[in-house]
């Protein structure tokens, strides 16, 4: 193999792949970026740690068609280091690849292509498109909820699936037994039928990094074990979470009858304003709602009190119920509008946020005990 | 090699050896202290005594508890079997070739357990400091004891003989101003000894003692100690404790004190548990990943079992693979939260185990533990509690 490639073209791309590859890594191969060279001018990066696996195709000037696999992390670093605006030379030969660029050479040592293993996809029957910024918005506004506890894998992603509603809707949830976010879009073409499935929590964050350079649409193909978002010059191809979702819409509450309505953006600077004193023992801040107005409070055994005033219409009974306020901030940050729906049952029953009925996102969150 | 002139000098050098020193210098100088008396009371050949106790058959013969099976070792020999070199932990067959007439017993632990409660009873009427560091070993702190009986020495009496009385076995006991020497001292006139070392007679006791028999230096340890020519107490004595660093590391404040027969670790009434494990031995080597994952589903269980009795939980679940040429793999992984049934705990030990297939060789002993044990009543508990959860049902 023999090309010439710029830096930055190779920067990047590297960029997106070396995040796949793990730190530590018991099989050797699995540390190693596979760099094929083709003959049409482009070269196709390569990495996987056995559940994901990125395809990037760059533009390269190709003298020798060929590839070989190289340490990505070591990789990236020299790429990283190099001139600004340089070309850099790669050529494999005889277990090593030299990297030549101004007058920096680094002879890496390749193990062979055949050894890199890829992800057998097998048949991918469901198709779909959707836009770039719908994908964005079903990543974001859920993400946060995926669950880190690694006992209940099956909460380690987010979970997609149709349902006709009666409109016919994709939706997609995350939740780690404290809160559930989720996110309802209309059915794209070709959804009809999916499976469920659970997208884990690495594929989701390595899409969402590529997503920030698509403009147009993402092509998703899926079967019950695997999913594969083509991204144009980035193919992500990733195994789905074997398990079962629970059934979240049950503890999504539907009888929440006191409704506070309030302007997120003050709320959300209350709540982190008073939780500045919230130490990690303490991150409970209390929410007492009255006619009009809520007041906000912490109180830190190490630290002391801090309490704000912040007004919104609220005409129910009043109630005094405790939040995580890590756990508010996630939500309220995910508010684009100008007013938020707090629909309220009492201090132990799940609490409902959204923007208001039509909102394809929606929050439920479980108070903590004050 | 005088200490004196080292000592001066590796403190200018390396001021951490200083603050070493002078932590194992406390207990000595501090003039104020009055010396403490610690017994330490050890049953003679305890699970094969009870045998020969419960069985007039076995009295008087070879006899091994554990170590049947074939690839069991043994717990526990008669004296009358150690006399042929039958050790504990000895593999069953080796014992077999040392003894041919050896006799072995199945292990009750019950019957154990229950001797080991009744002679904690009689050290109860004496002192409330017992540390036990097994069923049948234990140390207690008499220096303000329940009867106010100013001689150790006449305590340990009376618990040899209350223990002679009321179990029909023998115990030896050391008795002296330390755990270190405590210990030490039981081993001397073994079996149904006693031995007292006063606090003046410490250091010339520890000058005389094998390094090899102190408690803390294992056999590697002792293995490197006899290589640089330290075999006696009294050769460790002669070594500045930064030349012991240097060897040593972290336990070279432990065995400079040791050389001088100082010991400062209090009796812990309660020694705090920072691990729970079951491991299980196989009858022949297994490597395939079905068997395996059979076999970790019942240490799984048998694990969760004992965590639910102690009430412990913890974040840290930890993987042990003993292969068949006793190499030793060991994988952890730490979780935000504990494991809250034995499938979760499976769920990781199975993961790790998996991360390792195949294995190069079959494993010979699967084992599953527990650690970084969060207290069941403690603050971060509660935090959990006061978020509610949603209920998924």
């Amino acid at each position: 193999m023999k090309a010439t490639i710029e830096r930055a073209t190779l920067l990047k791309s590297l960029g997106h792949v070396q995040s796949v590859v793990e730190r530590r890594n018991t099989i050797p191969i699995l540390s190693n970026v596979l760099i094929d060279a083709s003959g049409d001018g482009t070269i196709k990066l390569m990495a996987t740690d056995l559940d994901l696996q990125i395809v990037e195709n760059v533009q390269a000037q190709v003298e020798v068609p060929g590839a070989t696999t190289v340490s990505a992390h070591t990789l990236f670093d020299i790429a990283r280091k190099l001139p600004e605006g340089s070309q850099v030379r790669l050529e494999a030969a005889d277990g090593k690849m030299l990297v030549q660029a101004g007058r920096a050479r680094f002879n890496l040592q390749t193990l062979p292509r055949d050894d890199f293993p890829i992800i057998a996809e097998g048949p991918l029957p469901t198709s779909f498109e959707l836009p770039a910024a719908a994908l964005v918005q079903i990543i974001d506004k859920t993400r946060f909820a995926i669950s880190t506890e690694e006992t209940r894998y099956y909460l380690n992603g987010i979970f997609l699936h149709v349902a006709e509603d009666p409109a016919p809707v994709l939706k997609a949830a995350a939740t780690d037994g404290h809160r559930l976010a989720r996110v309802t879009v209309a059915r794209p073409d070709g959804a009809e039928g999916m499976p469920d499935i659970i997208i884990p929590r690495k594929c989701i964050a390595e899409l969402r990094k590529l997503l920030d350079e698509v403009d147009g649409s993402v092509r998703i193909d899926l079967s019950p074990t695997k999913v594969r978002f083509d991204l144009g010059n980035a193919v992500l191809t990733s195994k789905l979470i074997d398990g079962t979702f629970p059934d979240y819409s049950r503890v999504i509450p539907t009888g929440n009858d006191k409704l506070l309505k309030i302007d997120p953006r003050s709320f959300e600077e209350g709540v982190d304003r008073v939780a500045t004193i919230a130490t990690e023992k303490t991150r409970a801040v209390k929410v007492a709602v009255e006619k009009d107005k809520i007041t906000l409070s912490v109180t830190s055994p190490e630290n002391g009190t801090a309490a704000e005033e912040v007004p919104g219409d609220y005409a129910a009974t009043p109630i005094e119920i405790g939040f995580n306020a890590r756990y508010l901030l996630d939500i309220l940050g995910q508010i684009e509008g100008d007013s938020v729906e707090v629909h309220l049952a009492d201090a132990a029953a799940p609490t409902l946020i959204r923007e208001d009925e039509k909102a394809p996102a929606l929050y439920v969150l479980m108070p903590m005990r004050v | 090699m005088p200490y004196e002139e080292s000592q001066g000098s590796s403190d200018r050098v390396v001021p951490l050896s200083f603050k070493r020193l002078s932590w194992h210098k406390r207990p000595m100088t501090d003039a104020s202290a009055k010396p403490r008396k610690i017994i330490h009371v050890d049953m003679d050949a305890f699970y094969a005594s009870v045998e020969q106790r419960d069985d007039p058959a076995l009295r008087g013969k070879p006899i091994a508890v554990g170590g049947g099976g074939p690839r069991g070792v043994v717990a526990a020999a008669s004296y009358e079997a150690r006399k042929f070199g039958v050790r504990s932990a000895m593999p069953g067959g080796q014992a077999r070739r040392l003894c041919p007439d050896l006799l072995f017993v199945r292990a009750r632990f019950d019957a154990y357990r229950a001797v080991s409660q009744q002679i904690r009873a009689i050290f109860e009427r004496f002192t409330d400091a017992i540390q036990p560091l097994s069923l049948d070993e234990a140390y207690l702190d008499v220096t303000d004891n329940k009867l106010g009986i100013a001689s150790a020495t006449y305590i340990a009496q009376e618990i040899r003989r209350l223990i002679r009385e009321e179990t029909g076995l023998t115990a030896s006991a050391g008795v002296s101003c330390n755990k270190l020497i405590a210990k030490l001292a039981s081993d001397q006139n073994k079996p149904d000894g006693l031995c007292i070392v006063k606090p003046e007679e410490a250091e010339a006791f520890m000058a005389a003692m094998p390094v090899a028999r102190i408690h803390g230096v294992g056999p590697v340890t002792a293995r490197r100690m006899h290589s640089l020519g330290i075999h006696s107490g009294a050769d460790l004595k002669a070594w500045p404790m930064q030349a012991l660093q240097r060897h040593f590391g972290k336990s070279a404040s432990f065995y400079y004190a040791a050389a001088r027969g100082m010991d400062d670790r209090p009796v812990r009434e309660r020694e705090v548990r920072k691990s729970i494990s079951v491991e299980d031995t196989f009858e022949t080597d297994i490597g395939a990943e079905e068997q395996l994952v059979t076999e970790l589903t019942k240490i799984a269980d048998r694990l969760w079992t004992r965590v639910t009795a102690s009430r412990a939980t913890g974040r840290t679940v930890t993987l042990k693979i003993k292969l068949g040429d006793f190499r030793i793999l060991t994988r952890s992984r730490t979780l935000s939260g504990p494991p809250v049934n034995a499938e979760d705990l499976l769920t990781i030990g199975a993961a790790l185990l998996r991360a390792e297939l195949p294995l190069p060789i079959g494993a010979r002993l699967l084992g599953l533990g527990m650690s970084n044990l969060v207290d069941p009543d403690g603050e971060e508990d509660e935090e959990e509690e006061a978020q509610l959860r949603l209920a998924f049902g």
